[in-house]
């Protein structure tokens, strides 16, 4: 008997083993393209910019040297402001988790009003959320940038928080919506004659069931908000920029030779916080994904 | 413990009626069983009575107060889902104590309610479990704790057991009589299982697409069935009809099946208004166990037996019966028969009506002549 650690049947004959070790080497050579650029990447913000010039691109680093990282961190030029990527990293940070903790929260409020409070036209409200997730993120440009002019919030961490609950609040509810109708009704009506409200069954039932979904939202939701380039470039003014654009401007901030190894260590900086999230949650994330009902 | 009075109750969904006018009135501490069909709307009455569904028009009174508009958790009820809808977050405990904690009430306090309701249906060792840590019996019974503990007027029981295999739903099935009779509370319980209504009803109220068709005790509903719809759902195997016409021999009424003078079965108490069918055609209902073989000793003592000769078609032994498919003039009916007594197939033989139990329908209305 095979171990059963393939859901795929097992091979049998000569053919058949040669078309598996094809499909090996497929799957090897695609995640080689994708792994590439990241060694690339790690291996360049290591190097020295001597050993840039002189090296391969693709050798591994001969004196390993952290000093692109700390320029980087907090002495490279961004524009005129030369304090490095540390107040930019934190500008996002200031941004992404409030923005990330109202979308969910409201995402799972309405999820929860549209599956088990089902009001009159509770279905045509969720088709216009529904088609807020397919709007294009451009689309909202021009009419965000009038709103948050009246509001008085242009240019502000505020006022992008604000851009960021509202575009992602149609992808919130999506997925809290999908996953509280698998949570039986039954138990909505339990907990109301026993005495429970609209909030105290949120938080005391419907919370607590919640956490593949919220691991899935969260997860979502911070690499969308920090990964977000067109929104902090187009509502955040200078100081209050997030870290993706602090990026662009330090590529392009020409200040005489390049330096490779301290754009790739920025790059890297940018892009960190998204990588450990994944790490720590993603078992989490396709758990969540492929979660179904809630068995009582 | 309270009475229960539903007047008049109807339920719309749209344009659709699903509650087509339901009249029912408990008195202090019955069993009322709902049964019916798939879709009579059973739940949805429940659910009304609950407070989960809004009542279209007429009244619920629970102890006289009219409970409209009154809020689930304040009209005094509790309900056991099918599906049980337990807190699958919670531990039994908190399960069990959910509803005290949202009025309220103290740690002490609840533990001692939650220990009493646990004692009572010996799940005290579950207590520190979650849903998903119990079969599904022991599920049930946390369900029934949790409508316990609150010890209302009304309990609610919707199809309680039908998530159990056979044996299990028998056990609990007596657990709730036994339940009932100690606590005395007023219940209704929906089912669409008749043994389980025969069994645990104080009265029976048969629905059929949003009608009561019939609301007796569960002796009444078998033996008068007030019309064929009642007849035909509740025993099994089903009550036999035979068409036949209404005729008189002598002074006797009785029902002529087929064009043979020996099919003339007289009817031992002819209802009143019988006289008014002479000539017409009826339909006579007979339980499967009026039907049986005849034995001259019991038949001398009882004039209501009628001896016929039918042939036997086939046999279904089911270890205490054997049921038996004859040819009653023409008609195949049903006889419940006891094994000893068995006739073999293809023969014919002496069998006896038990006409005292015989039922007269319209063959139009189908109600109870
Ligand atoms: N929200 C609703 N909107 C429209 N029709 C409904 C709604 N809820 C129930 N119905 C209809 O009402 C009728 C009665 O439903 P109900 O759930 O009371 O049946 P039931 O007797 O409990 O059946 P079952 O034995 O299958 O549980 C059904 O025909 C159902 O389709
Ligand atoms: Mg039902």
């Amino acid at each position: 008997m095979s171990s059963l650690t393939s859901a795929l049947p097992p091979a049998q004959g000569t053919g058949a083993r040669i078309a598996r070790w094809g499909l090996y080497l497929i799957l090897l050579l695609f995640a080689a393209y994708y792994l590439l650029p990241l060694l690339l990447m790690i291996t360049t913000s290591f190097k020295s910019p001597e050993e840039i010039r002189t090296g391969s691109l693709l050798s591994l680093p001969r004196d390993f040297s952290l000093d692109a990282w700390s320029y980087a961190w907090n002495r490279a030029c961004i524009g005129a402001d030369c304090r490095g990527m540390a107040p930019y990293f934190l500008n996002s940070i200031v941004i992404v988790v409030p923005a990330v903790v109202i979308s969910t929260i409201f995402g799972a409020l309405n999820g929860y009003a549209l599956t088990k409070w089902r009001f009159r036209g509770a279905n045509i409200v969720f088709g216009m959320i529904l088609f807020g997730s397919f709007l294009p993120s451009q689309v909202i440009l021009l009419p965000m940038a009038q709103t948050l002019g009246a509001l008085g919030l242009a240019g502000s961490a505020g006022g992008l928080i604000l851009v960021h609950v509202v575009y992602g609040l149609a992808f919130t509810t999506l997925f809290f919506r999908n996953y509280y109708v698998s949570i039986p009704d039954d138990l909505v009506k339990a907990a109301t004659i026993d005495g429970a409200g609209f909030f105290q069954i949120f938080t005391k039932i419907m919370l607590p069931l919640s956490l593949p979904i919220l691991v899935v939202t969260i997860i979502w939701q911070f690499t969308q908000i920090w990964n977000d380039f067109l929104y902090g470039a187009s509502f955040a003014a200078g100081g209050a920029q997030p870290v993706t654009v602090a990026l662009n401007n330090l590529v392009n901030t020409t200040t005489g030779v390049k330096q490779y190894n301290v754009d790739m260590a920025a790059a890297m900086i940018a892009g960190l916080p998204t990588l450990v999230v994944y790490v720590l949650a993603g078992k989490y994330f396709i758990r969540g994904l492929t979660a179904g009902s809630v068995k009582g | 413990m309270a009475t229960l009075s539903i007047n008049n109750v109807r339920k719309q969904y749209g344009s659709v009626e699903v509650l087509k006018g339901i009249d029912l009135d408990l008195t202090d501490g019955e069993f009322l069983v709902l049964l019916g069909p798939s879709g009579c709307g059973k739940s949805t009455l429940l659910n009304m009575i609950a407070g989960l569904e809004t009542i279209s028009a007429g009244e619920i009174r629970i102890d006289q107060r009219v409970v409209n508009e009154v809020h689930p958790k304040d009209r005094d009820i509790a309900m056991v889902f099918q599906s049980y809808a337990l807190y699958p977050n919670m531990t039994v405990a908190r399960n069990i104590g959910f509803s005290l904690e949202m009025r309220g009430q103290s740690k002490t306090e609840r533990d001692g309610a939650i220990r009493r309701v646990a004692r009572l249906l010996q799940i005290e060792h579950l207590l520190d479990r979650k849903p998903a840590q119990l079969s599904g019996g022991q599920r049930q019974r946390v369900a029934m704790g949790r409508a316990l503990v609150r010890d209302p007027k009304v309990f609610l029981f919707d199809e309680p057991l039908s998530n159990l295999d056979a044996k299990l739903r028998v056990d609990m099935r007596t657990e709730i009589k036994k339940l009932h009779q100690r606590l005395g509370t007023t219940v209704v319980y929906v089912t669409h299982d008749q043994i389980e209504a025969m069994t645990l009803a104080s009265r029976i109220a048969i629905m059929k697409e949003g009608v009561v068709q019939q609301f007796a005790p569960p002796q009444e509903v078998y033996e008068r069935p007030a019309n064929m719809y009642v007849a035909s759902f509740i025993g099994s195997p089903t009550m036999n009809f035979v068409r036949g016409t209404l005729s008189a021999e002598g002074d006797r009424l009785g029902v002529s099946v087929g064009r043979e003078r020996s099919g003339f079965l007289p009817l031992f108490q002819a209802p009143e208004q019988a006289g008014h069918w002479l000539g017409q055609e009826v339909i006579l209902g007979i339980r499967p166990e009026a039907i049986t073989c005849y034995d001259p000793a019991i038949a001398a003592g009882n004039p209501a037996l009628v001896k016929v000769a039918c042939g036997v078609n086939v046999l279904e032994p089911t270890g205490a019966d054997t049921i038996t498919y004859v040819e009653l003039n023409g008609h195949e009916v049903v006889a419940r028969i006891k094994p000893s007594d068995r006739v073999a197939e293809g023969e014919t033989a002496d069998f006896m009506i038990d006409m005292a139990r015989a039922n007269l329908f319209d063959p139009k209305t189908e109600q109870r002549i």
